[in-house]
């Protein structure tokens, strides 16, 4: 396996061919990544908007977003200014500082976690050794900005949603983890990057969904809760709660709790794609294609279509995630915040500690299949 | 031990089960995705209204007698009738005749009591506007010609309603202009009926 | 100097002074509940120290632990403690606050001369970083094996406390007669719950 394109290697060989330090031309390229990285979640959580409300007017039958742009893709565009321009209220009586604090402890860990994603063999921000770890630790700090939403802007449906949130994400990031920690014990490692290497090689077959489907399963409802999509969405049930935590957020701020919502399902729909999918492997192996067609690994226009399929890939497995997402909040009814837990603690944790002890078994009994 | 066994297998069972439901439903959801959607999109296209629809009141000032029965069958004694005697003639003559549609909740009784069907019942039902009094209709814009959906704006795609569709139709889109809905005709059972009561 | 060292300082002192100003407002602020929110901070500035050193595990296990659930708990105990009731002004409370004041410097006094006294033999091992995570499995499941279960032991005795807590059974008989007299006319009979399983043959 070649490791493609190396876009940092390339950059700064081109600045220092125009005469930079190579110092300067490293310092250059840090921010750069970032900054691209920052935008394209933004406009990945967009996206997510978009397909929501189109694949909720289609599953009930309407059509949607319409006359803005071509099948009304300028509707989150549209939606970002309205917000971007409307005063910033904050109610009487709540807590200034925290109140203006909570959206930004919600959005940027979601943010930080997309660091870890990889698009790429090298199409990733940072190869960490504690990759996915980082993201479930990350994942973690949400319920406290949600609990300072809550607590801050004295509403008691305030206060009740960011409860609600806490204790959701507290329950449900056990069993999310101990099924990342079969898939970390299987790949012998936390990287992403190693977990989606491990599943290259045969295509469609090596993919872990095949070795872990319960686990993918068990991580895929307790994504559903972290991120509070449908089935698990108490935290903001409308008919209780008029919007949870974000009752009393307007403009900017709210924006930043819509968005951070959206990043996040779209972040656990990528980690779905990174640990489950085999990532940005196709379906079908480019390599075997090349070897078959006698074209070698290094050549340039190989490795452009390997790395640019390889990001298509990725999110294409990801908005998968999310069509079906959608699609359940259509079809299943929301819990009771006693079923919530009850599901939480009592079916998803044993079920999730099972697996892990069979997987571990399974290790140690096959360990060419599932990662000696 | 054996019961704790038999707990085990039945959770399993249910939780397979719930799980089958769930799926179930999802292919239920998933299957209405590729269905044509039910919405009207209103300002371009709008449905025919039924027959013995009742919109907007349309009035026939010189047909009208005066006799205020509208007034008096109206739940809420809502027309104005503003008349006053010629003694000439010996008859009411009528000065102006105003329904406030604001007020009007379009029960028809003035319609069907109208002596001499100088009030009727329109299809019209796009009456919303900037002022509340702009709702309160004299004689001269009661008397006005009704908006009909049919063949009155080119932009304007009149969809026929679900009971009006040809038998196994569900989609109003596309239907050619002659095609008959499901079911008698009004016209056709008074015919048969009449056939009937002739024999 | 270079560019690295200059991040690593500038990081180094801005991680300590948010560590050292988020603990005071911890103890000094009169809001306990920003007092929770400061511990956070309090905890993820730590977390930045053991990055600066190399231990991204232990950071991130910190994060994991210390501010997603402990301080989560302990904001939801602050935030489910409905107790509104005024301090009653204590006399002479400033005899408590100068002995607190007094002992707290004495310790830091303490501590400073050790650190001061004694002579640190810094170690010139390089940090091993990436593979820490490696390490500190093989030391929980060797040497450090008994604490390791002992922590464990101590965690389960901990969640049994806290059912036997939860569980309305073991409420004392007082507390049930106030339910009962709690119980009015408007209270709908409810079916007892069982297991659906247990009963079905």
């Amino acid at each position: 396996m070649s490791p493609g394109i190396d876009l940092q290697a390339s950059f700064v060989q081109a600045l220092t061919d125009l005469g930079l330090p190579t110092g300067a031309a490293k310092a250059i390229w840090i921010p750069l990544p970032m900054v691209l990285m920052v935008a394209a979640v933004t406009v990945l959580a967009l996206v997510a908007t978009w397909m929501e409300r189109k694949i909720s007017a289609a599953a009930q039958q309407r059509i949607g977003p319409e006359y803005m742009g071509p099948f009304g893709m300028m509707v989150p565009a549209a939606d970002v200014l309205k917000l971007l321009f409307k005063e910033n209220v904050s109610p009487a009586k709540t807590d200034p500082w925290l109140f203006a604090l909570a959206p930004l402890l919600v959005f940027i860990p979601i943010f930080l976690s997309y660091l870890i994603v990889p698009f790429g063999q090298r199409i990733v921000i940072t190869d960490l050794s504690v990759g996915v770890f980082l993201w479930i630790s990350l994942s973690s700090i949400a319920p406290i900005g949600l609990l300072m939403a809550g607590y801050s802007s004295n509403n008691k449906y305030s206060l009740l949603g960011g409860l609600r949130a806490a204790a959701q994400s507290i329950s449900y990031e056990i069993p999310l983890a101990l099924s990342v920690l079969a898939i970390a014990m299987m790949s012998n490692s936390l990287s992403t990057i190693d977990i989606v290497e491990q599943q290259s090689g045969y295509g469609i077959l090596s993919w872990n969904v095949w070795r872990q489907p319960v686990g993918f399963i068990i991580f895929w409802i307790a994504a559903l809760a972290e991120a509070e999509r449908l089935p698990f969405d108490l935290p903001e049930a409308e008919e209780e709660l008029v919007a949870g935590y974000q009752t009393e957020y307007g403009a900017v701020k709210f924006m930043m709790l819509y968005a951070g919502s959206y990043a996040n399902l779209v972040l656990s729909a990528l980690m779905v794609a990174v640990l489950y999918l085999g990532g940005w492997e196709s379906p079908i192996p480019v390599g075997m294609l090349a070897d078959l067609l006698g074209v070698s690994e290094t050549t340039p226009w190989l490795q452009l279509i390997t790395g640019s399929l390889g990001i298509i890939m990725t999110l294409f497995k990801a908005y998968l995630m999310l069509f079906l997402a959608v699609l359940l909040r259509w079809t299943v009814p929301r819990v009771r915040i006693d079923q919530l837990l009850d599901l939480g603690w009592k079916f998803l944790l044993p079920i999730s500690l099972v697996n892990l002890l069979l997987t571990a078994g399974l290790k140690l009994a096959f360990p060419f299949a599932f990662g000696g | 031990m054996l019961k704790f066994l038999k707990q085990v297998g039945d959770y399993t069972k249910e939780a397979v089960q719930a799980a089958k439901y769930i799926g179930q439903g999802l292919a239920v959801t998933f299957d209405h995705m590729q269905r044509r959607p039910i919405t009207v999109q209103y300002p371009y296209e709008k449905l025919i209204p039924s027959e013995r629809f009742r919109g907007r009141i349309h009035f026939e000032f010189d047909k009208c007698i005066s006799c205020e029965v509208c007034v008096r069958v109206c739940p809420i004694n809502l027309p104005v009738v503003d008349w006053e005697f010629n003694k000439e003639t010996k008859k009411k003559k009528l000065n102006h005749y105003s329904i406030d549609f604001g007020v009007c909740i379009f029960c028809g009784n003035c319609v069907e009591y109208c002596p001499t069907n100088c009030l009727s019942m329109t299809e019209e039902y796009e009456l919303a506007s900037y002022d509340r009094h702009e709702l309160n209709y004299d004689n001269v814009a009661l008397g006005r010609l009704p908006y009909s959906v049919m063949n009155s704006d080119p932009m304007v795609m009149p969809l026929r309603e679900l009971a009006y569709l040809p038998k196994g139709v569900m989609d109003p889109h596309d239907l050619p202009a002659d095609a008959r809905r499901a079911g008698k005709l009004p016209e056709e059972l008074l015919e048969e009926m009449e056939s009937l009561k002739a024999k | 100097m270079t560019l690295a060292d200059g991040v690593q300082i500038v990081s180094f002192v801005v991680l300590a002074v948010m560590m050292i100003g988020a603990a005071l407002g911890v103890v000094l602020l009169n809001n306990i509940v920003y007092s929770a929110f400061l511990l956070a901070l309090v905890f993820i500035s730590i977390s930045g120290m053991y990055i600066l050193l190399n231990a991204s595990f232990v950071a991130a296990a910190q994060v994991l632990i210390y501010v997603g659930a402990v301080n989560v708990l302990i904001l939801f105990g602050i935030m489910l403690v409905n107790k509104r009731q005024a301090f009653v002004p204590v006399r002479n409370a400033w005899i408590s606050k100068a002995t607190t004041a007094a002992v707290c410097v004495g310790l830091f006094a303490l501590l400073s001369t050790m650190v001061l006294a004694t002579p640190w033999s810094v170690s010139t091992a390089i940090p091993i970083g990436d593979t820490a995570l490696v390490e500190i499995g093989k030391h929980f499941f060797s040497d450090y094996l008994l604490p390791f279960e002992l922590a464990s032991v101590l965690l389960l005795m901990a969640l049994i406390g806290a059912v036997v807590l939860a569980r309305r059974d073991y409420l004392p008989d007082e507390l049930l007669a106030q339910e009962e007299m709690r119980k009015t006319a408007l209270t709908l009979p409810e079916r007892p719950r069982e297991l659906i399983s247990g009963s079905r043959k």
